[in-house]
């Protein structure tokens, strides 16, 4: 598969890129990098449809490699394939292939766009088999809003309410525990316009999942508001910090691979670990 | 890209409001397009945490996104919106990356990656005269 790490997982978060490439490497899954992949488009949506140039171009450098795409954040999966989407009216198409041809480029169509969690999820048999360690852990899941929305585009899931984390998650022998607001969204996108609601909707979310030992997620927008940011919300108060993983870092401790290949601090992992055997 | 604009999109919409009763920054006390499409003034397009909660319940399948992107156009954007919309025109990439992604890449045991040329970031969104897509 061709992974698009997408621009924030790419600046700021190298160790879920790393925990992502270490988990498919054990489940017999390339995951290559796509040469000259630059931002899905997103950010450019507000403002022009030429955000569809740029989306177009990830998925044709992607399309020249024969490999589907493999997204690990939800914003990215979400905007690729909705270009994807947008881009089968043939006179879209004609437009912008006259740009990437330019640059020597075709883009085609009928690329897959899919997200982490769809692929593990797709392989819990190769899982099953490759966990070495059964954790101890009350897990709560946060789960990629835009990677199961909407339905009619992404075409995976229950959209309202997503299944597939918790397979996965339950292969590890943790428990996953049930909470009022592991459905809503973090807010990490609503603190690039108002830094306190974000701040909030992700401490909603963080002292719902309160009776957990962790929370997982699969997104970087996720991981920069929950992980990230919680020490900016609850006024700082470091003793009630939640740990916060993404989903390969959790499901690779389980398969029992080094926690530093997974990006996981030692300290973290002797809290997460700790109490298995 | 829409084709008869805002009032078609608005077409199908009853006004039901089942849309604001899932709306996040609706629960948090601020008022996001879907007050809008319930009629009312005070919001804003640019408050939204883009889970297409909205959309999703929506029984008459009204297109909220492409509501909002539409009003987006429109209205001035917040500081942050508008220095990515910046980075990505004159870099390819919503966030500072540089070459100096590789050196920290390395530190984590990732391979090198190659950025997209500025050349082609400039082809792909430089504006110009005849068929393109504008916005």
């Amino acid at each position: 598969m061709a992974l698009f790490p997408g621009c924030l997982v790419l600046q700021r978060m190298p160790q879920y890129e790393k925990a992502a490439k270490r988990v498919l490497r054990e489940l017999y899954i390339s995951a290559a990098s796509i040469a000259h992949a630059a931002c899905c488009g997103a950010p450019l949506e507000s403002f022009t449809d030429k955000w569809l140039y740029l989306a177009a171009y990830n998925l044709s450098l992607a399309e020249r490699m024969g490999f589907p795409v493999l997204t690990i954040c939800g914003n990215c999966t979400n905007t690729l394939l909705r270009a994807e989407v947008a881009l089968r009216d043939p006179s879209l198409r004609l437009v912008v292939n006259e740009r990437l041809d330019e640059i020597g480029l075709h883009f085609e169509g009928g690329t897959r766009v899919i997200h982490l969690v769809q692929v593990l999820s797709e392989q819990l048999e190769g899982m099953r088999d490759k966990v070495r360690v059964e954790l101890s852990l009350k897990v709560a899941l946060t789960h990629p809003c835009q990677a199961f929305r909407p339905h009619e585009v992404l075409g995976f899931d229950d959209p309202l309410q997503p299944q597939a984390m918790r397979s996965i998650v339950e292969l590890t022998g943790a428990e996953v525990v049930p909470y009022d607001a592991e459905y809503d969204c973090c807010g990490s996108t609503l603190y690039l316009v108002n830094e306190q609601l974000g701040l909030e909707a992700g401490q909603r979310k963080l002292s719902s999942a309160a009776g957990a030992d962790v929370l997982v997620d699969a997104c970087g927008n996720c991981q920069l508001l929950l992980e990230r940011f919680q020490g900016l919300m609850n006024e700082g108060r470091a003793e009630s910090k939640m740990p916060v993983l993404t989903l390969p870092q959790l499901v690779g401790l389980a398969m029992g691979i080094d926690p530093a290949e997974l990006g996981v601090g030692p300290v973290m992992a002797g809290k997460l670990l700790g109490s298995s055997p | 890209m829409t084709v008869g604009g805002l009032d078609s999109l608005l077409e199908d919409c009853t006004q039901c409001g089942l849309c604001r009763e899932v709306c996040i920054v609706e629960r948090l006390g601020a008022h996001s397009i879907t007050s809008f499409l319930l009629g009312e003034d005070n919001y804003s397009s640019w408050l939204c945490s883009s889970c297409w909660r909205c959309q999703e319940v929506c029984p008459q399948g009204v297109d909220i996104h492409a509501i909002m992107v539409e009003k987006r156009r429109e209205e001035d954007p917040p500081v942050a919106h508008e220095a990515n919309l910046r980075r990505v025109l004159e870099s390819g990439y919503a966030l500072p990356i540089g070459k100096g992604i590789n050196e920290l890449r390395a530190i984590h045991g990732l391979d090198a990656v190659q950025l997209v040329p500025e050349k082609w970031v400039e082809i792909l969104l430089r504006a110009q005269a005849g068929q393109e897509l504008g916005g």
